[in-house]
């Protein structure tokens, strides 16, 4: 280490201009309406294929954005999120078509039901610090799940899937049964996903679940309930993973255990890893690049997969803050005046 | 005697899984990472073990070169991936699920998802005391208490297994005493890796081969790992013979479509009662 002399050891704190702070703070506003551009450019764009591409990436960040709230938030690594994603298509499907209940009754139904599983799986593992506990714990849960929805032949029809023949009735003047009423309620999904991610980062929830993030033995000498707090993101995520999963049958028509796999969840890491963990835009960002990268390519559906394999490992050895979380620090330094 | 064909038939399954577990529970007891490609090497162990078969070498070549092959995989992910990811646990399994992708995928393209076989080197049964053993079945069980033991010894004897266990309890300490952390850390993955090869051979003997074998046993395997109590591997050798012990009985005399379901079962037990596993190795902090 050389040390100059004529350089102060502590930098003294640069004059920060108001204008750079006034941009910095406008930059989550940016954020914010390039989202709702994005949200209304499928359906004026009137392209059928514009229309169904922008509901599959409306459900992938809404899972992802659920997703977020155990892994980035709370840090705890959930492993199961796609197995709860297919326990609402199953359910709600089930709900609607065996037991005749209507679409909006059957999806807070299913939400439920999940969240009660979710604590079932969750309290035994969670109960541990460090969590490798909840990683092994939902991965079996997970594969169990898919096992389960693939042998229950006269429940969920097998490994060859279910067909779903419903539409979710009107709502509040809005028509499901178009496509691009379909795409409205994928929209919808993620917007509800984003406002309860939002609500909780601003909370004083969302602020112990970073505190158990970064050091769960020091959030308990502060009196945070540790087991409650991360019991709680993983069932709050749970409980979205279904209700997007409701939303996913009517949208598909078509339900099959692949809906569970492991690989569905290990896709949603690498979106969350690849688009900044623990960042509000994060998992859309993600979802953008996963999806759209891919979809450019036009290469085939294995190779795709291949690709997200790479870009995961990629990420996770040189960019481990992910894109959201690089801009986040560049705009930091920035509005310091030291970039 | 259908009671003892149930529990020789549990043994052999329960080997199998405990062949697994051991290599996760080495490299996540000794090196921190939670290995999620495990699986990919026991389906890659049982290609080569199927490719060296057909073109007419016979088992035993099988085995040894499925060991090499996957010993060598690991080096290689080893170096590239798995030694920058060293301290970080979270960091470590993302890796390993990103290499799930790219490796199931390639094997899927490459091999085509269409399952496979190949001979066993023992077909047939004999009869033995009134009972009929399946003669493949009993050299996996053989094989794999060899396997077990032969591992067992070489932790517990060899100067590099006793270098490989100090680190595990502390890995600057060992650094202190002049052990070379980088050297023993290759030496975990390559061991590891190697009876991941080991099992996927033994695996194909027995049942099918295909692209996306591994989810099934890496379960078990995780399962075994919580249940032997973490990094401990006489726990996960034990709780693998229990393991598939409890399955064969419970599909026998309970429900055998539910099979999968009783390892799961006595997971959310052990967590709950037991929670540093049988022999609990690394007792898990509660706050």
């Amino acid at each position: 280490m050389s040390t100059s002399l004529d350089m102060p050891t502590v930098p003294s704190l640069p004059r920060v201009s108001s204008m750079r702070q006034k941009v910095a703070a406008a930059v989550p506003w940016l954020g914010w309406i390039s989202l709702a551009v994005l949200l209304v450019l499928p359906v004026l764009g009137g392209s059928r294929y514009l229309v169904y591409l922008g509901t599959l990436i409306a459900l992938q960040a809404a899972l992802a954005t659920s997703l977020n709230i155990v892994m980035g938030y709370a840090g705890q690594f959930a492993m199961s999120h796609a197995a709860f994603y297919g326990f609402g298509a199953y359910a709600s499907a089930l709900l609607v078509s065996a037991a005749g209940l209507s679409f909006w009754a059957a999806v807070p139904l299913a939400m439920l039901m999940a969240g009660v599983l979710a604590a079932l799986i969750g309290y035994p593992a969670l109960r541990y610090t460090g969590g490798v506990h909840l990683a092994l714990i939902t991965f079996a849960f997970g594969e169990l799940a898919r096992l389960v929805a693939a042998n229950w032949h006269t429940l969920t029809g097998g490994p060859m899937g279910m067909r779903v023949m419903y539409a979710p009735a009107p709502l509040l003047g809005m028509d499901f049964s178009s496509s691009k009423g379909l795409y409205w309620l994928a929209a919808g999904m993620l917007l509800a996903c984003l406002l309860v991610s939002v609500a909780i980062q601003r909370s004083r929830f969302g602020r112990g679940l970073v505190a158990v993030r970064e050091d769960e033995t020091l959030a308990s000498f502060l009196g945070i309930n540790v087991v409650g707090y991360k019991l709680a993101a993983y069932v709050i995520s749970s409980m979205l993973a279904a209700m997007v999963g409701c939303a996913y049958a009517p949208i598909m028509n078509f339900i099959s255990p692949e809906l569970l796999s492991a690989h569905e969840t290990i896709s949603l890491i690498g979106v969350l890893i690849l688009g900044g963990i623990g960042t509000v835009a994060g998992p859309i960002i993600g979802t953008l690049v996963f999806f759209g990268i891919p979809e450019m390519l036009r290469v085939a559906r294995l190779y795709r997969l291949v690709i997200v394999g790479v870009i995961i490992v990629l990420v996770v050895l040189f960019m481990p803050k992910g894109v959201a979380g690089v801009l986040r620090d560049r705009v930091e330094r920035w509005k310091r005046g030291v970039a | 005697m259908d009671l003892i064909q149930t529990l020789l038939d549990g043994l052999m399954v329960g080997g199998l899984y405990a062949t697994v577990a051991i290599g996760v529970t080495l490299v996540f007891g000794i090196l921190g990472i939670l290995n999620f490609a495990h699986g990919q090497m026991v389906m890659l162990g049982a290609y080569t073990a199927f490719f060296v078969v057909s073109s007419g070498l016979g088992f035993w070549p099988a085995l040894i070169v499925g060991m090499v092959a996957m010993g060598a995989l690991g080096l290689v992910l080893e170096r590239l991936v798995f030694r920058h990811v060293l301290t970080d646990h979270m960091a470590g399994l993302t890796a390993s699920l990103g290499l799930i992708m790219v490796i199931e995928h390639l094997a899927a393209a490459a091999f085509t998802p269409d399952p496979r076989n190949f001979d066993p080197p023992l077909p047939g049964s004999f009869q033995l005391a009134g009972l009929t053993l399946s003669s493949q079945r009993m050299l996996v069980l053989g094989l794999v208490v060899l396997l077990v033991v032969a591992c067992y010894l070489f932790l517990q004897k060899t100067r590099i297994g006793k270098a490989i266990r100090a680190m595990g309890q502390n890995r600057t300490g060992a650094a202190l005493v002049g052990i070379r952390i980088s050297q023993v850390t290759a030496v975990v993955f390559v061991l590891g890796s190697a009876m991941a090869g080991a099992a996927g051979v033994l695996y194909g003997s027995l049942f099918a081969i295909t692209p996306y074998m591994a989810a099934a046993p890496l379960m078990k395997g995780f399962i075994l790992t919580v249940l032997g109590g973490l990094g401990s591997v006489p726990g996960a050798v034990v709780a693998g013979f229990l393991l598939g012990l409890a399955e064969s009985l419970g599909s026998r005399y309970l429900s055998a479509s539910f099979r999968d379901g009783y390892g799961f079962i006595l997971l959310i037990v052990a967590l709950l009662y037991f929670p540093r596993g049988l022999f609990g190795g690394r007792a898990g902090l509660r706050v």
